[in-house]
């Protein structure tokens, strides 16, 4: 397109100039092939401003495209930070919660939350079980039995009771492995 | 490229000028029309100069576009006819 832009105005000028000052006014055919000449070089020159218009308008639509992504990719930064901070905090404030720890266990595990890698809180806090695990770890400090953790924290009480003690395993295993790693 | 555009339609702005005074060379009535035409299009170029805000509200364009087209206008006739008289 743009090759055909710059062959056109080439064209226009080499048609407008050319006959000009080559043939002689004075000869009938000469001055025929001049007023043709002229017409071409101006339909030359028109489709060739007709060209770039267009390529000029693309151009713009592309850089406003770029600009609208960068735009969004900076937004879900933002947005992304803004829910970690909210995650953070409110692990904290159940930590805080927790009746029978004490100052120093406080200190130490939100000291863990924070000092810790980004991507190992991602991968401990981001589980969908973890909010499940620090519910049960506030009970048992409570001091509450493993049954009424079952019954009442995992809601698997009955029939589904063996199956609840099961997971409570799990959980137990699963994030204190990782706290012990 | 919007530069592109603009040196595209003011060199063709420039040939059509030159086209118009191959015209007036061509018989002494064609010369005659070719000169009332580039006679109202200077008296409607002095006007639009004088009226230069009334006429940009008209056009929907900024006083300072309008004044800058009136300036190329007036260099394209220039250069058109210089042109083609010079050679």
């Amino acid at each position: 397109m743009q090759l055909k832009m710059f062959v056109l105005s080439g064209a226009a000028l080499i048609l407008w100039l050319a006959p000009l000052t080559t043939l002689d006014k004075k000869v009938g055919w000469h001055k025929s092939m001049q007023g043709l000449s002229l017409g071409a070089a101006v339909a030359c020159a028109v489709s060739a401003g007709n060209i770039a218009r267009k390529l000029a308008e693309e151009s713009e639509i592309d850089e406003l495209k770029t600009r609208a992504i960068k735009a969004d990719v900076v937004d879900e930064i933002g947005v992304s930070v803004y829910v970690s901070q909210q995650q953070r905090q409110q692990e904290a404030e159940l930590i805080l919660a927790s009746p029978r720890l004490d100052v120093e266990e406080n200190r130490k595990a939100l000291e863990a939350i924070y000092s810790s890698d980004l991507q190992d809180t991602a991968s401990a806090s981001e589980h969908p079980d973890y909010p499940i695990y620090l519910e049960v770890c506030k009970s048992r400090e409570a001091g509450k039995s493993p049954t009424w953790i079952v019954e009442n924290v995992l809601k698997m009480g009955g029939r589904k009771f063996s199956e609840g003690k099961a997971k409570l395993q799990d959980l137990l295993n699963q994030f204190e492995g990782e706290d012990n790693d | 490229m919007k530069a592109m555009y603009l040196v595209n339609y003011f060199v063709a702005g420039c040939i059509a000028s030159s086209l118009l005074g191959w015209i007036a060379s061509l018989h002494p009535m064609s010369f005659r029309a070719i000169a009332f035409l580039a006679a109202a299009a200077f008296i409607l170029w002095g006007l639009c100069w004088l009226l230069d805000f009334s006429v940009s509200g008209w056009l929907k364009i900024s006083v300072q576009n309008l004044q800058a087209l009136l300036m190329a206008g007036l260099a394209v006739s220039i250069i058109g006819v210089g042109v083609f008289l010079c050679s």
